[in-house]
């Protein structure tokens, strides 16, 4: 069903959501943002549960380090400190990283929803339909998202090569040296594959401040507009019951 | 030698008149001085050796010379009978499209529907005009729509390249410019661009460059060749050209169908056609088995079917069994049992995306099998990329670098100097020996690429990736003697590559990749011989085997 939401307006409140997930510091709305993200995901977007709890393990770990953070110094969370005095998990400082961590995860899983329900084209489009967005950054983004997957391949193919030259195979992940020594080619890489997309794109005719049709831009509907007042809805609910 | 157009000027889609090109920092120009003017409707095939200017003669067609890419331009080039330099390149796009090299590097659209549309978006066309647009382009491209929504990062390198053609023709404009666009094509994808050739008989007038002509040749009206010294070194209807030409073209090291040479050999024994043949099959369909005839023949044919090695040496690498993937990628390639031997050399042929450079890279040792053993000591690989090899900040330091390591004692400097300067002379780099690696043409790459690699005896196993993509008729040439010298040498050799007559040149035997395995393994005539295994693997007999049925045919009779 998120799916088939406007971009533009499911972008918008999932960065109102994000903006008061940063700004209520209650543990009980973040667990109730993560939940309401879990059923979205699970129960309507017909996403494996267990793939759902992989979503979270890196904001998960993300959010121990604030926990131990605050629970070690908590002298230099005074704010954070004072407003979780009440919540119910043990000291102060205790809590505060509680909800931090919980925050962490609550803002990874609205990412989440954001990013795995919709679709990067339609967004561009409707990017540059309904907000005037520039067509040739928009299609700069196009060449980007494309570029990521060529960046891997070209990444393996050097290492590849200078496996060779070393006369034994690449460790199947690369170490730090390593990793830093990609770092200038792939860039050389990056470079010259964004001059001959950008000579491509010219010679397409892209121009700038051209008038031009957007085949297939979604069009925002009265559906997008139910979508976004429930949503206002509830997290005004939320927010005001934390 | 120049060519005066017929038609009127205004006309002409693309003239070009006494243009030179000189790029920044060069003491000489690129190309030039050229006169010459395209008719409408006329199919132009624009030959010329590597680095000779021919990119640079359509750069600045398009405005991209001197619009994008800062050079100095002399003489007058119009398009459409106006001057390039009145509009930016992105003004052209109504009147040329542009098909590039390497699809890969050009798409910029999320999913081939919006790939095919870009173009005209950019022109404001009305949505319905577009979308019909977009079905004519895919069908006549052999797209099937239900690709139209798939992304085009999870498309073969082939299907990109027919996507980047339907693109092309989806602009629908007065001129149709493809540079190399059949260089990484397999054959059937190659095909299908000749179809497009074929079919397009109205008033667009087509510029194709191209060293893989042998399934063009007969599409074009005109053939154009760019001479070493940046001039028109011939100029005509291309049965003439390749036949009155033949000496001139071949000493240029320009690409010539094979008919052209199949032709020449018929003429030194006096029983060539009236009517100079494009195609293998034209020259053979009417040829008389006379002793003569048969001679000729063979005499074409000698030097163009590799002989297996007179001794069959040691095993050089081994695989037994494998599961072969990519790093990172799931396993493409099960149950492969391949062994190479010293002195050997096997082309390694299949469809885009069927595996073949995960299989030589796994048998060069650089990919761990999933499954499966491998035995023998590592190869050297020269990738498909070849800036992917690159490490010395100039082609000199390139080879040095290959021949000493980066440790190399003071005494041995000299030494290696001169070795390396050697190698640069016999590959022809010699004038470039200061350049970056990165500024030489896509053919010098592969040399280079090719000459570090091969220039030590490291390697007892030499696998080489698409080693003709790119190159003229002399370069293929150079591999092809190159890969001769290794076998002499005893070492072994993988060949990856679309290019079936230089597979049957070079290789005795073929390995075919196709279906998540080796469907077939023999001596590569045979294998290409048999109809139903290369549709199988997608991929179609080359001219050179129709000369060789009709020889067997004739001599058994």
């Amino acid at each position: 069903m998120l799916t088939r939401i406007h971009p533009v307006v499911k972008l918008a409140v999932c960065t109102v959501w994000l903006v008061a997930a940063v700004l209520v510091f209650a543990a009980s709305f973040q667990i109730a943002t993560i939940a309401i993200a879990v059923v979205l995901l699970v129960a309507i977007e017909r996403r494996p549960p267990l793939f759902v709890l992989a979503l979270m393990v890196p904001f998960a770990l993300f959010g121990i380090g604030m926990l131990t953070t605050t629970a070690l110094f908590r002298e230099e969370a005074d704010f954070a400190l004072r407003v979780a005095a009440e919540a119910p998990f043990g000291s102060a400082a205790v809590s505060a990283g509680v909800v931090l961590f919980l925050r962490a995860i609550a803002c990874g899983m609205v990412s989440a929803v954001f990013v795995l329900t919709t679709d990067p084209a339609g967004l561009v489009k409707a990017l540059m339909a309904q907000c005037r967005l520039s067509p040739r950054v928009g299609y700069a983004l196009f060449s980007a998202m494309l570029l990521v997957p060529d960046l891997a391949a070209e990444a393996q193919q050097i290492r590849l090569a200078r496996a060779m030259r070393s006369s034994r195979p690449p460790r199947r992940v690369p170490g730090p040296f390593e990793t830093a020594s990609l770092v200038v080619p792939l860039l050389a890489f990056a470079i010259r594959r964004a001059g001959r997309a950008a000579i491509s794109m010219e010679t397409r005719g892209l121009a700038q401040g051209a008038p031009r049709t957007i085949l297939g831009a979604p069009v925002p509907s009265r559906r997008d507009a139910v979508f976004a007042a429930s949503a206002m809805l509830l997290l005004a609910a939320l927010v005001q019951a934390a | 030698m120049t060519c005066a157009p017929s038609a009127p000027e205004a006309a002409a889609p693309a003239s070009w008149r006494a243009v030179t090109v000189r790029y920044p920092f060069r003491g000489a120009d690129a190309v030039g001085p050229v006169t010459l003017a395209v008719r409408p409707g006329e199919r132009v095939l624009l030959l010329g050796p590597t680095g000779s200017g021919k990119s640079s003669l359509l750069n600045a067609l398009t405005g991209i010379v001197p619009g994008i890419v800062p050079a100095e331009i002399g003489g007058d080039v119009l398009l459409m009978g106006e001057a390039a330099s009145n509009r930016p390149p992105s003004g052209w796009s109504a009147e040329a499209a542009r098909l590039f090299q390497d699809a890969d590097q050009t798409l910029c659209g999320m999913r081939v529907g919006d790939e095919i549309a870009f173009a005209l978006e950019n022109r404001a066309l009305p949505e319905p005009e577009i979308l019909r647009r977009i079905e004519v382009a895919m069908r006549r491209a052999g797209l099937v729509d239900a690709m139209r929504d798939r992304r085009t990062a999870t498309l073969s390198g082939g299907e990109k390249q027919l996507v980047a053609l339907a693109a092309a023709l989806a602009q629908e404009t007065p001129l149709f410019i493809a540079d190399e666009p059949t260089a990484h094509l397999a054959p059937l994808a190659a095909a299908r661009f000749r179809a497009v050739l074929d079919a397009d008989t109205g008033s667009r007038a087509f510029i194709v460059v191209d060293h893989r002509i042998d399934d063009l040749a007969g599409c074009f009206d005109r053939v154009v060749v760019v001479g070493a010294n940046g001039g028109i070194a011939a100029d005509g209807p291309p049965r003439t050209v390749f036949r009155e030409r033949f000496a001139d073209l071949r000493a240029l090291g320009v690409a010539m169908p094979a008919a052209a040479d199949l032709d020449a050999c018929l003429r030194d024994a006096g029983v060539a056609p009236s009517v100079p043949p494009l195609t293998v099959s034209e020259a053979l369909e009417t040829l008389d088995p006379a002793p003569a005839a048969l001679g000729a023949v063979r005499a074409f044919l000698r030097g163009r079917v590799a002989s297996p090695a007179e001794r069959p040496g040691e095993t050089v690498a081994r695989l037994e069994n494998a599961a072969c993937a990519p790093l990172f990628g799931p396993v493409v390639l099960r149950g492969v049992d391949l062994a190479v031997r010293a002195g050997e050399a096997v082309a390694i042929l299949g469809p885009n995306g069927a595996g073949k450079t995960t299989l030589t890279a796994s048998l060069a040792g650089l990919l761990r099998l999933k499954s499966g053993r491998r035995h023998g000591a590592l190869g050297g690989v020269a990738f498909q990329n070849p800036e992917t090899q690159f490490i010395g900040g100039s082609v000199i330091e390139e080879i040095r670098q290959s021949l000493n390591g980066k440790h190399i004692r003071t005494k041995d400097r000299n030494a290696a100097a001169d070795a390396a300067q050697q190698i640069l002379a016999h590959w022809g780099l010699s004038t470039l020996s200061a350049a970056h690696p990165y500024e030489l043409s896509q053919g010098q790459k592969r040399r280079l690429a090719l000459v570090s690699l091969t220039a030590t005896d490291r390697w007892p196993l030499l696998v080489l990736d698409e080693p003709t993509a790119g190159l003229d008729a002399a370069g293929a040439r150079m591999v092809a003697e190159a890969v001769d010298g290794f076998r002499a040498a005893r070492r072994a050799v993988a060949v990856v590559t679309h290019d079936l007559d230089f597979a049957l040149m070079t290789c005795p035997r073929a390995v075919i990749v196709a279906d998540g395995g080796i469907i077939a393994d023999g001596p590569t005539a045979e294998l290409l011989a048999d109809a139903a295994l290369l549709a199988r693997a997608g991929l179609a007999a080359p001219p050179v085997m129709q000369a060789l049925s009709w020889l067997e045919r004739h001599t058994q009779c």
